[in-house]
């Protein structure tokens, strides 16, 4: 009886977890072997041992990937969650059209990231130009996207713009667990909007904050559609990101191996980050 | 807080956000309107008359019915899929977690979450084709692979919460394992396979970076696909191209407009977990 | 609950067969793909592809031009599932390839005796001296050039330069009468190769890639004047250079906005699309003093490849046959405003009377950027020079990024 449990249990895994090597763990495998090496993705190859590993360190594209990458995702991490707190809170106080609001505040989440880019390389291509131009407004009369120094913030706007919708909900779904009694005893207290916001409320959503920076900085640091909507990683290679980078160069630059050791450098990287994020976020629960 | 007055500061400047919100689908929908005559003129100004013109353009030149139907396709085995797979994997491994092999496993398949897309993109592309799956089942198959993880992860923190005594009930009657599942915990998990169903058909629906890597004929390409490689006939057509955009972001609108409660209410559940 | 668990299953298995029935159409037809990096040939490529089938009703051809048509191509070399015919231009990744085997050698064909030689050559210096034979068939070649508005260049009572100096005396007048004197599209990084293509293929040597892969020249000795020439032209640009990309410079610039626009032919047909009233005029751009020494550059713009794997080698055939019959040819050269490499087939449009002489008496110099090696992101490099103008540093870094390339 008890073996033919455990045998129904092993069947309901097996097929997930071959699936789920063959399709995600070989390949990895596959692309830490291949960086040892000089395919191309295609044709002969040859052992070339650390070789790539060393000429990544000193490729200033691959770096300044980088330091897009992470400069991109730090900045749009912190303003998505600053905006989205600040939306949920609205959202969840005693306001009018409540549902409709939220409704409208979560559509951007539903859209496809790459056509939303599309239309935003629109807006700051010929909208914002005009606007800038009638008004006057030097600063924003001609392509921001045109500007290696500017491009960036034209990615952030769209990303926030975009992100902005699921974390507020993860915010709302926070402020929810909040008993009310809280704010009575606060408003007792004497306490003003803002010391209630950070004595009582943020406290309160404070773990939410802490998964909602691990996982929209997570997903910034892997930023792909938005780019090749908005920019496609120029002016020159001012905003490329890494996983831009890896694909044209990968695929199109017929450098599969020296990325496939590029993309290893950035799974150390990410796997670093993520540690350190649990660390910080293990000693706060433990507070 | 106040009790039960209307906050109508906040309320307006809510109604003042939302303009941020709408402005661009304000602007996608006037311009897939308009004529490309029309946008030597003001851009925000409403089209001179609303003809579906540009929309039965973008619809022949895009091929826009096969596109609509292979978006739908991947979604739709996908959605299936996780599902049943990763529902099936969270049970066994959620009550076998004092295991160690499935302690392992689930480590395992959560560690996923740390693993970037990027390493397994160039490999990925040559063992698809070399399998014979660049194609949409191929597609929708790794759709689930790279959602186990946070699916998984959404499905055991909910098995934990069912009482263990319901299938200690059923396995006296006589109830096979398998049985106990479909009968009594399948169901009992229906908040989350609508949380892990709408994540995974916003995912799947909205893919760009996984079909672009994976479909080699362009006859199977998706929705957000086909906007991408139709850049070069759009390129001088912006009503043309927002009117391809429209037609491509609509259906997604549409279900949306009919079940949103549904939609949020399902994706703030599968976050309070 | 027996019924969902049959629901989905009904559902996963007619999407599954749907999947089939998706990839098995017209079962007693040959279908071919046909692979084009020319976006502005599509529209004429479609119409042709209608009148081959109607001709070979059992052959279906599926026709594809992606957007990034390298990053594409390549990925299919990885994928190893190559179109069956391509129409690729002539530069380093036909070039590898033809030496990797991946292509269908056209020796033994009679195909070749109508080309011209000089085009052939092109191709197989592409593909290297270790490897003979021929894997792909020169049809289109093109030409860089400065193309003018002839309206404005009139109204300011201007001639056609012939040297360096002439040129930028002209650019001056059409600077200090309050008009642009030249387009640029800067925001699309490749726009940024055709003016340093025209300067670099007349000032530097030719021999240029293989002195620097040894060791024996380097960026900063031979392409100071070259650097130094494209910055003075960019002084010339309009306000936002960066600003614009292709697509929407090609609409200023055919609604009046510039006098000057540094372009292949390619871009002829689109400008004419969007102004049909649109009168252009073109030169060789006077990179010297020395007019007799400005030459024109033109590479092989379309080559016509066949997949050495494929299944149905003999359609394949066909299609070829049929693009290099001559009516074909020509109305390829009519339509795209290209030059053939067919012998006898010449461009006679009046926008191109500029540059003809260049073709029959020979003066003619290929792309240089075409012997840079892969992944080197020349456009990239040219692009942020154009926008930080820093000579200096833009030389040190085509020279490092070579170093790094060729080390990979």
């Amino acid at each position: 009886m008890k073996a033919k449990k455990d045998r129904a249990f092993l069947w309901m895994v097996v097929p997930a977890f071959i699936l789920f090597f063959a399709f995600h763990t070989f390949p990895v495998l596959q692309g830490v072997f291949f960086s040892f090496t000089d395919y191309k993705g295609y044709g002969s190859w040859d052992f070339t041992g650390l070789k790539n590993y060393f000429n990544v360190f000193q490729d200033t594209r691959a770096l300044s990937a980088y330091g897009f990458t992470f400069q991109f995702a730090i900045i749009a991490t912190i303003l998505v969650n600053i905006i989205s707190i600040f939306i949920a809170l609205g959202l969840n106080a005693n306001i009018k059209f409540r549902k409709t609001l939220r409704a409208t505040y979560f559509i951007p989440y539903i859209l496809s990231v790459l056509i939303v880019s599309y239309i935003f390389r629109f807006i700051f291509t010929h909208v914002l130009p005009d606007i800038g131009s009638s008004l006057g407004i030097e600063a924003i009369s001609t392509n921001i996207l045109g500007n290696p120094d500017l491009a960036w913030i034209g990615i952030v706007i769209l990303a926030v713009w975009q992100a902005a919708a699921f974390n507020t909900l993860l915010y709302l779904a926070g402020l929810a667990t909040i008993d009310q009694q809280v704010y009575e005893a606060a408003s007792i207290d004497g306490a003003n909007a803002w010391q209630t916001f950070w004595k009582v409320t943020f406290p309160l959503v404070a773990p939410f904050f802490t998964i909602n920076m691990v996982v929209a900085m997570k997903n910034f640091l892997m930023a792909f559609d938005q780019i090749v909507g908005l920019t496609g990683g120029g002016p020159g290679t001012s905003t490329e990101s890494i996983s831009l980078l890896i694909y044209t160069s990968g695929l199109g630059g017929g450098q599969f191996a020296y990325q496939s050791a590029n993309a290893v450098i950035y799974f150390i990287v990410i796997v670093v980050i993520s540690v350190f994020q649990l660390r910080v976020l293990e000693r706060r629960e433990a507070k | 807080m106040s009790g039960l007055k209307i906050n109508w500061k906040i309320t307006t400047l809510l109604i003042l956000g939302t303009l941020f919100i709408l402005f661009p689908l304000y602007l996608t929908i006037v311009i897939a309107f308009k004529t490309p005559e029309e946008m030597g003129g003001n851009l925000l100004a409403l089209p001179e008359s609303w003809s579906f013109d540009n929309f039965l353009t973008a619809i022949e030149v895009t091929n826009f019915y096969q596109s609509f139907f292979n978006s739908l396709i991947v979604t739709v085995a996908s959605v299936v899929m996780a599902i049943l797979i990763h529902s099936l994997v969270a049970y066994a491994i959620a009550r076998n977690i004092h295991k160690k092999f499935y302690k392992f496993l689930y480590i395992y398949f959560i560690s996923a979450m740390f693993v970037p897309f990027p390493i397994i993109m160039l490999p990925i592309v040559k063992q698809t084709s070399f399998l014979g799956m660049d194609n949409l089942l191929g597609l929708a198959f790794l759709t689930i692979v790279m959602h186990l993880a946070l699916n998984v992860f959404i499905y055991v923190g909910y098995v934990k919460t069912i009482p263990i005594a319901l299938e200690e009930a059923a396995t006296i009657d006589g109830a096979s394992t398998w049985t106990t599942f479909w009968k009594i915990i399948f169901p009992l998990m229906t908040p989350m396979h609508a949380t892990v169903g709408i994540l995974t058909a916003l995912a799947a629906w909205n893919d760009f970076m996984l079909p672009l890597i994976v479909l080699s004929d362009e006859s199977q390409y998706t929705l957000p696909l086909v906007q991408y490689a139709f850049q070069g006939q759009f390129s001088t057509n912006y009503n043309l191209a927002f009117a391809s955009y429209l037609l491509a972001i609509l259906p997604m609108i549409i279900v949306y407009i009919f079940a949103q409660k549904w939609i949020i209410g399902g994706v703030m559940r599968g976050s309070v977990k | 609950m027996k019924k969902i668990t049959k629901m989905t299953t009904i559902i996963l298995l007619s999407a599954s067969l749907l999947i089939g029935c998706n990839s098995e159409e017209n079962d007693d037809k040959v279908t071919l793909e046909f692979f084009s990096n020319k976006p502005e040939s599509m529209d004429f490529y479609e119409s042709l592809i209608e009148e081959f089938e109607e001709e070979h009703p059992k052959i279906n051809i599926e026709f594809e031009v992606p957007p990034e048509p390298v990053t594409v191509m390549r990925t299919k070399l990885t994928r190893n599932k190559l179109p069956d015919i391509m129409s690729i231009s002539g530069d380093s990744l036909y070039g590898e390839m033809g030496r990797e085997g991946f292509l269908y050698d056209f020796s033994d064909s009679d195909l070749l005796t109508t080309i011209q030689p000089t085009y052939l050559d092109m191709l197989s210096r592409l593909v290297g001296e270790e490897v003979d034979g021929n894997y792909g068939i020169p049809y289109a070649t093109n030409a860089v050039s400065v193309i003018y508005n002839k309206d404005k260049l009139t109204k300011y009572n201007l001639e056609v330069p012939t040297t360096w100096d002439e040129f930028i005396q002209v650019l001056q007048t059409v600077k200090d009468n309050g008009e642009i004197p030249i387009y640029y599209t800067l925001q699309d990084a490749w726009t940024a190769m055709p003016s340093w293509n025209a300067i670099a293929s007349n000032l530097v040597p030719k021999d240029f890639n293989v002195m620097k892969t040894n060791g024996e020249t380097t960026f900063q000795e031979s392409y100071q004047e070259v650097a130094e020439k494209a910055a003075t032209l960019t002084e010339y640009g309009q306000r936002d250079i960066i600003g614009v990309g292709y697509d929407d410079g090609n609409r200023a610039f055919a609604n009046g906005e510039g006098v000057f626009y540094i372009q292949g032919n390619w871009v002829v047909p689109e400008l004419l699309r969007i102004n049909s009233e649109l009168e252009l005029g073109t030169f060789a751009l006077p990179a010297t003093n020395n007019p007799k020494e400005n030459k024109l550059i033109s590479g092989v713009d379309a080559t016509l490849a066949i997949s050495e794997a494929t299944e149905h080698k003999e359609e394949a055939l066909q299609f070829i046959e049929f693009m290099l019959r001559e009516d074909i040819a020509k109305r390829y050269t009519e339509d795209q405003k290209a030059f053939s490499a067919i012998k006898g087939i010449v461009q006679e449009d009046e926008a191109f009377k500029g540059i003809k002489h260049h073709f029959e008496n020979g003066s003619i110099t290929s792309f240089v950027d075409h012997y840079y090696p892969n992944g080197l992101g020349q456009e990239g490099i040219v692009q942020e020079f154009y926008i930080n103008n820093d000579i200096e540093q833009a030389l040190k870094k085509f020279d490092s990024e070579w170093n790094k390339v060729i080390d990979r």
